[in-house]
């Protein structure tokens, strides 16, 4: 595998809105196999980093790019389809489909989905919908929630909601998973569950989390990039992070 | 300068402008209930046909014009709390289709209603004013003394509308109630009688509009509000459902344009033209052109 | 032994096809039996079943409502009427396929705001695009033959169709069976796609649109080109329900398609249920027999149906219905089905669990 090349690269991103600098002059990357944890105060701009890197938002100078893929600001719809998989703060499911369906909507863009095969009804579709149920069977199976299958998202508890929404993420195969806010919401147990899950996960990709929860983030992550007031005032492993005096003024001053 | 006053160009201008207040009307009576309650109210011009006729019935057995106008107004800020209380409360919190549907279904009734009541003809107020143009040595000046009075009504309910808006807590306390009615509630806003009190008060300027159309060379159906309606919805959605001046230039704006397009072009373009405006100037800002841009939050 | 449930799972077209074949050779023959004016019912119940079914998609899986439908079914029928006037014989596969595809790119004209405006705004333009259309067609001339409307050729009974049902010589029951055949046909046809559709990847894309459009795009539906293509397929629907319409009724007026349809056509679907394909034949046989139900109603409370109120009566109830379901039963006569089927089912799985734990 090619892990020189990051899956993700923040070149000198800056975000005004209007008066505003959101983010200003960021760069990082986040490669296969890692870890990587983007945190900050609360308005420091870790939301918007990931609106730029999902095209929500267009950065005001400088680029955010997918160099294993070769592409450059994608629109949010094509993510799927450069391996990028994105969880929604909360959990960001599909209020009036079933907990399977949700899951089967990560593999929306699977070949054999399109309009006039659906109306038709053409085998073909119909084969390539019958995997994508099983897949998504296998996907709630390996997070241990196939029994909320058939449940609405309103229905189950928040921690399962959760995992459906990262099985939905990992339906398409992603080579890089960003999560917005994972843990929040989450009690002890589930934390922890939630810890050994994304580490199980990033053998095959790179992994970006935006997190609160310090206790949470400073064991799981290989590295962390600091925001502040939309600057990066730190970057590097936990403990470098965590003797930076920036950032313990900055931020961890803030809580401790 | 009486020469300008009677060319064919502010013929039009007059023409258009009478008519594009009572869009503009309407399209004050949706920002208003929009800004309230968030809800389009596609009977607005239903509701201002009812109240208007339950006032001309009145007229019938002797009142004179304004005391008709008067009750027509009153009958339309009733009629506008009472379905805020009845229809509306049951829908806040529920999906849009459910308001749509309801308001839909609304403006259903009280058509079919007032046919059932007062049957389908044209019924018209008189107005102690006359219909016909001013003459200037032989030419006309489109303006009538009554054409005069619609601009002068419509003028009167937005200064009102404004004042409210602008001088006393209202405009505030509406906009509150409407994007955090729980807010709003712990500083102390009343917002249940409030949210009463902006359909009332749309549905009273509303009412304007229907009893000056009725004295208009068309009187009123129980139908043809719908026209009104929809131009007053191009306004007000043209103008951005948020800004009340808005509405009203927009609407005057649309008056215009078709008063130009029937003088100039084949005049069964005037009724669907201001819907191609409309799509042109969704497309171009879909936020409205008198509203602040408003973004996505993801 | 492949069981019903297996079968229905492994080979989901198949069965659908074959229930669709079923149904149409159940109700053609119904058609056949009943007298000529119940076959005008059949027609007209499987000709706004068909534009009803179009709305719910719209409507029920994408989310976005419309009160213009009335309009491309008036493009529909327009086209057809322009069609069978400037050519003496017209197929009539031909010119359903001609309006299905002028109603297309209009509800892809009218789709593309679609992906910019949301809720309020969007069905307000609907509205407005419904209230344009009729004055749109008048001003076009006597090519569209102006406020009077089209008239043109009635529809041709085939002498086999008419002597197969033994009615070679009452031209006037076959026309109207033959009338009825083919809205039967056509409809069977149009909800087979449409049951497809509602169970493939892109009705599923619809949904989910609706539900969470951020969360949509971030699993690579592309929500633009979903509310478009929404609206083109429920446009297609409804020109062909009009196309229809002309055929069978031999003429078109453009008053018929006002705003009154479209808030028609809202109110059946939101009364048949939204989003359901049952919900929208409830829908469309209750449309062909409304006028006759509200003369019924008219008869029983001794309402003169040529006075105001008689006149009013139709659009009275209908209005009245639309509140009530909203505020009462939001998933419609066929989600009221399905809550008491569940309800009688719960209640016998319940006396079932009560009987075992009572044995031991
Ligand atoms: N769409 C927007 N429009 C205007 N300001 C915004 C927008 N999104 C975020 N901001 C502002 O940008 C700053 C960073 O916000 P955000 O990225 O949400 O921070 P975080 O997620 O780190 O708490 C905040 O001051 C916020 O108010
Ligand atoms: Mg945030």
């Amino acid at each position: 595998m090619n892990s020189q090349v990051p899956r993700l690269a923040f070149r000198s991103v800056s975000v005004e809105f209007g008066g505003l600098r959101a983010l200003s002059d960021v760069s990082f990357d986040v490669s296969s196999g890692e870890i990587v944890g983007l945190i900050g105060p609360n308005g420091a701009g870790k939301t918007t980093a990931f609106n730029v890197a999902c095209g929500f938002v267009a950065p005001t100078s400088g680029t955010v790019e997918f160099p294993d893929r070769g592409v450059t600001q994608p629109k949010p719809h094509d993510l799927a389809s450069i391996g990028v998989a994105r969880t929604l703060q909360g959990v960001g499911l599909f209020d009036h489909l079933t907990i399977l369906e949700n899951v089967m909507a990560g593999g929306q863009i699977r070949p054999g989905g399109g309009a006039f095969r659906g109306l038709l009804g053409l085998p073909s579709a119909g084969r390539s919908e019958r995997q994508l149920t099983a897949d998504a069977l296998a996907a709630l199976e390996r997070l241990d929630v196939a029994e909320f299958a058939a449940k609405l998202p309103g229905s189950i508890p928040y921690g399962i909601a959760k995992k459906v929404s990262v099985a939905r993420a990992l339906m398409g195969s992603p080579t890089l998973l960003l999560l917005d806010e994972p843990a929040s919401g989450l009690d002890e147990r589930e934390l922890d569950e939630f810890a050994t899950l994304i580490t199980s996960l990033k053998s095959d990709m790179g992994v970006l989390l935006v997190e609160h929860n310090m206790d949470f983030v400073m064991p799981l992550v290989d590295r962390l990039v600091v925001l502040n007031f939309g600057e990066v005032i730190a970057s590097g492993t936990s403990s470098e992070v965590r003797s930076h005096p920036e950032v313990l003024a900055a931020y961890l001053g803030v809580e401790q | 300068m009486i020469d300008l006053l009677t060319s064919r160009v502010m013929g039009d201008i007059f023409l258009g402008v009478t008519q594009g207040v009572l869009y503009g009307l309407i399209g004050l009576s949706l920002v208003i209930v929009w800004q309230s309650t968030n809800i389009l109210n596609f009977a607005q011009g239903a509701m201002a046909m009812f109240a208007t006729y339950v006032g001309m019935t009145l007229l019938e057995h002797g009142l004179n014009y304004w005391a008709c106008l008067a009750i027509s107004v009153a009958a339309g800020f009733v009629l506008g709390g009472a379905t805020e209380r009845v229809l509306v409360r049951p829908l806040y919190g529920k999906p849009e289709i459910n308001s749509i549907v309801v308001m839909v279904g609304f403006l259903g009734i009280l058509e079919a209603g007032a046919i059932a009541i007062w049957g389908g003809t044209s019924r018209m107020i008189v107005s102690p004013f006359s219909l016909s143009y001013f003459q200037h040595n032989g030419k006309t000046i489109f303006l009538s003394p009554f054409a005069i009075l619609q601009i002068a009504a419509a003028v009167t309910v937005m200064l009102i509308v404004a004042g409210l808006f602008r001088f006393t807590k209202l405009g505030l306390q509406l906009r509150a109630a409407a994007l955090a009615p729980e807010v709003a509630r712990l500083l102390g806003v009343r917002v249940n009688r409030l949210l009463t009190l902006g359909w009332a008060l749309a549905s009273a300027a509303g009412a304007v509009a229907a009893v000056v159309i009725s004295s208009g060379f068309e009187g009123l159906t129980p139908t043809n509000m719908d026209v009104y309606f929809v131009f007053g919805f191009i306004a007000a959605a043209v103008g951005g459902l948020e800004s009340p001046l808005g509405a009203v230039l927009a609407g005057v704006l649309i008056g215009m344009l078709q008063q130009f397009i029937v003088d100039y072009a084949p005049p069964s373009w005037a009724s669907f033209s201001p819907v191609l405006i409309l799509v042109v100037a969704l497309m171009i800002r879909p936020q409205g052109l008198f509203s602040k841009q408003r973004v996505r939050r993801v | 032994m492949v069981s019903i449930k297996q079968f229905i799972a492994n080979r989901p077209t198949s069965a659908r096809a074959l229930a669709t074949l079923v149904a149409t050779i159940a109700l053609l023959g119904l058609a056949i039996i009943v007298d000529p004016l119940n076959d005008t019912y059949l027609a007209t119940a499987s000709i706004m079943a068909i534009a009803i079914v179009g709305l719910s998609l719209l409507i029920g899986l994408s989310g976005q409502v419309s009160i213009g439908n009335s309009g491309f079914m008036a493009i529909g029928a327009f086209t057809t009427a322009i069609w069978a006037q400037h050519h003496a014989h017209f197929p009539l596969l031909g010119s359903m396929a001609l309006s299905v595809a002028v109603s297309t790119v209009a509800g892809i004209v009218l789709g593309l705001p679609s992906t910019r405006l949301r809720g309020p705004y969007l069905a307000g333009m609907t509205l407005a695009f419904a209230f344009a259309i009729p004055p749109f067609i008048q001003s076009l001339g006597t090519f569209a033959g102006g406020s009077g409307g089209l008239y043109f050729p009635t529809l041709q009974t085939p002498a086999w169709f008419a002597s197969a049902i033994g009615e070679k010589d009452n031209p006037l029951a076959a026309n109207n069976t033959w009338g009825a055949a083919i809205a039967i046909v056509v409809a069977a046809v149009a909800f087979f796609f449409m049951a497809n559709f509602f169970h493939s990847r892109s009705g599923r894309a619809m949904r989910l649109v609706r539900d969470n459009d951020v969360a949509a795009e971030l699993v690579g539906v592309n929500v633009a080109r979903t509310r478009v293509l929404a609206f083109a397929i429920s446009a297609a629907f409804a020109g062909l329900a009009g196309s229809l319409l002309a055929i069978i009724q031999s003429s078109v007026l453009p008053q018929t398609f006002g705003v009154a349809l479209s808030i028609e056509l809202l109110s059946l679907l939101v009364l048949g249920g939204l989003g359901t394909l049952g919900g929208a034949m409830i829908a469309g046989l209750i449309a062909a027999y409304s006028d006759s139900i509200v003369s019924r109603i008219n008869s029983w409370t001794g309402i003169d149906p040529v006075s105001n109120l008689g006149g009013s009566l139709k659009g009275i109830i209908f209005g009245l219905i639309l509140i009530a379901t909203m505020l009462l039963a939001p998933s419609g006569l066929a989600g009221l089905g399905h809550r008491i089927s569940r309800f009688v089912r719960s209640r016998v799985a319940q006396k079932k669990a009560l009987s075992v734990s009572e044995t031991p």
